[in-house]
């Protein structure tokens, strides 16, 4: 029957303009008795550009791997456009992954890589061919069609691995830890080539990644896992700057999580006291928070400034004292971590302002923001110190 | 540790140590052919001792045009199409079970060490157990009933361990692949997991092969009342004193180096072919 189809399914997907959108409706999945992914309700919209971020273990590459259809939920429905996928093949799906080790089979060349979807659709071999030639053009990898995958570089294979999935013209391209396999220059270059990709299609990309600067940079809506529940869905500006949790806030890495107890609550301005005695201000917009009750709050590193001041000076409002414990150059600032609160507490301090008035490790300082760069977060922070992968690098 | 001179990387004596081991295990092993093979080249003399006198190939024409020496083309008559089902058996098996193992299912440790317990049994002893078992059933033994299944239980648990360490090796996302870009199983079987597993497959075919070739003890009682050539060689060194022994060893030799040959070539040609491109 499929040597008859005059059409190739390049254009005949490529005409009808399904939609994207990914639906999970409590989708959990369960490994023996315990869950990887447990009651997960998400939407990713049509074409949008979407990163699943969180450390290993937290469910995320699960989650992908069930909108692939490589993985079924223990229960739950998952829905791309209007149709309930789970149970079907990929294909039918409209889905296409790319793998993190890309999976090229070894034994075909880079042409018969890309021609194996039309392959298995027996689409004859000139026809094939033809088309995957196209599509090795897109990009910019015809000249080496006849090699074989282990005679490519990274970054050469990450691109005939994307080829060979959109080859089969997918409404959802699903990208499991891209960029994990490339240095440092090639990421940030593939990186540009994935959104760039993403906005010529059009079409919705799921891309799973552990590393924080990636999410921000590529993803419209980013996902931040934790053991197998979603902490927060939102935009990256959202995430970064107004993350909800004191998990997502540390996550994030931009931001110190701070905890006190509220000491008084009125007209929209509250004072917090915390443990060590500092005293913080924060603006309770319609967050209703009890006299009494314990709040967390963030501040973001940047909005942090640092003054030299001995431990029994009188610290102030909105200000730590702490002990510097380590100072990194990055260019454009400086990272100063202090031991404040009994937790780690960063400030970057720009590079101006750092010379300016240089600290060394040991030395006690204060560390002060203002009121207004306070972000109050919904949840009281109980994780403390948390494992040490948190850290990010902002 | 003050005085520690500095080392430009001379070799430790444990190199002399393994030089010497491996000159003798290579003596030990070639040593014996290569005497084999150059009094193979025997005189009518018919000593089988060294010197070699008046070298002739007319040992080489006993062996074939028998007059004394036994039925040496009989029994390799039977060996070689012995071994090929032997070896067609095993490498079917093998990379059927080999795949079963891949997704652990229940009671596989224990199939898995059954199927190995065979490797330690003594091959005598699976003979006689063997020829008891077919006489209590009132089954005559043959080359290719009885024969081929004790040659099977020695050469299909190797077959299997080759499949093992191959298919470990497998990367599930190359199926994974094949099943995201819409093959069926069978075509990722066909066009994916089998040319990709095909080295490992001509190495079980190999092992197969040269096992059944060779074997003598679980062949002793369990090919009837016909030989295979190791039983007929095994004759000869007891009653033919010619050097036709020898070239019987000499010819049989190059059999078995000639299916390495071929199957290492045609390894080696895959992996050229992948890494060269077409």
């Amino acid at each position: 029957m499929n040597n008859m189809t005059p059409k190739a399914p390049l254009d005949t997907a490529a005409g009808t303009h399904d939609s994207g959108e990914i639906r999970l409706v409590g989708v959990t999945k369960k490994f023996g008795n315990a869950y990887a992914v447990e009651s997960i309700d998400l939407t990713i919209p049509h074409g949008s550009y979407c990163c699943l971020l969180g450390p290993s273990g937290c469910g995320k590459t699960t989650i992908l791997r069930m909108i692939a259809g490589h993985e079924t939920p223990t229960s739950g429905e998952i829905y791309i456009g209007e149709d309930m996928v789970v149970g079907k093949p990929p294909v039918e799906r409209g889905t296409a992954m790319m793998f993190q080790s890309y999976a090229l089979f070894p034994h075909l060349s880079i042409l018969d890589n890309v021609a194996f979807y039309l392959k298995m659709r027996s689409v004859g071999k000139d026809e094939r061919r033809g088309k995957a030639l196209e599509m090795l053009e897109r990009v910019q990898l015809d000249h080496l069609k006849d090699r074989m995958p282990a005679q490519l570089s990274g970054g050469q294979q990450q691109r005939v691995a994307l080829a060979r999935s959109l080859i089969t013209n997918p409404k959802v391209l699903l990208l499991d830890e891209p960029l994990s396999a490339l240095d440092e220059f090639l990421r940030l270059k593939m990186r540009g080539e994935l959104k760039s990709l993403q906005d010529e299609l059009g079409i919705t990309f799921v891309h799973v990644t552990h590393t924080q600067p990636e999410a921000i940079a590529l993803a419209d809506m980013v996902v931040v896992m934790d053991t197998g529940r979603i902490d927060q869905a939102d935009t990256a500006n959202t995430i970064f700057n107004r993350p909800k949790t004191p998990y997502v806030a540390r996550f994030m890495g931009g931001q110190n999580v701070l905890t006190g107890t509220v000491e008084a609550n009125s007209g929209g301005a509250g004072k917090l006291k915390s443990a060590a005695g500092s005293t913080f201000e924060v603006k309770l917009d319609d967050e209703a928070a009890a006299v009494g009750s314990q709040l967390s709050i963030a501040v973001r590193r940047d909005q942090v400034a640092i003054r030299r001041g001995g431990a029994n000076t009188s610290v102030g409002v909105n200000s730590v004292a702490g002990i510097v414990e380590a100072t990194e150059y990055q260019g454009s600032y400086v990272k100063v971590t202090l031991k404040a609160e009994g937790d780690e507490f960063v400030a970057n301090v720009s590079d101006r302002a750092y010379f300016a008035e240089p600290v060394e490790t040991g030395d006690a300082v204060v560390a002060t923001w203002n009121a207004e760069d306070v972000h109050v977060l919904s949840k009281v922070d109980t994780g403390g110190a948390s494992a040490s992968y948190l850290e990010g690098g902002h | 540790m003050s005085s520690a001179s500095p080392s430009y990387g001379s070799r430790p004596w444990t190199f002399y140590v393994l030089a010497l081991l491996f000159t003798l295990f290579v003596i030990f092993l070639y040593g014996p052919m290569l005497a084999v093979l150059i009094l193979s080249f025997q005189g009518p003399s018919a000593s089988l001792v060294f010197p070699l006198r008046d070298p002739s190939l007319m040992w080489f024409d006993e062996l074939f045009n028998p007059r004394r020496t036994g039925d040496v083309v009989g029994a390799f008559n039977r060996s070689l199409p012995l071994a090929i089902v032997v070896m067609v058996l095993t490498v079917l098996i093998s990379v059927t079970a080999g795949f079963a193992f891949r997704r652990r299912f229940k009671g596989a440790t224990l199939i898995f060490y059954t199927a190995i317990a065979s490797l330690i049994v003594p091959g005598l002893v699976l003979s006689i157990g063997t020829i008891v078992t077919f006489r209590y059933l009132g089954l005559s033994a043959s080359w290719n009933t009885s024969g081929l299944g004790a040659h099977l239980s020695w050469a299909l648990p190797f077959g299997l361990l080759i499949m093992f360490a191959v298919l470990g090796r497998l990367n599930p996302s190359y199926e994974e692949a094949a099943y995201d870009l819409g093959a069926s199983k069978w075509q990722t079987i066909k066009e994916v997991v089998v040319p990709i597993v095909f080295p490992g497959m001509i190495a079980v075919a190999l092992f197969g092969f040269t096992l059944s070739y060779d074997e003598f003890p679980r062949s002793w009682l369990t090919v009837g009342s016909k030989n295979t050539l190791p039983l007929e060689i095994w004759t000869m060194t007891t009653n033919v004193t010619s050097p036709a022994l020898y070239a019987l060893g000499t010819v049989t030799t190059v059999i078995s180096f000639l299916v390495i040959a071929i199957a290492l070539s045609s390894i080696l040609f895959i992996q050229r072919k992948r890494s060269r491109g077409k």
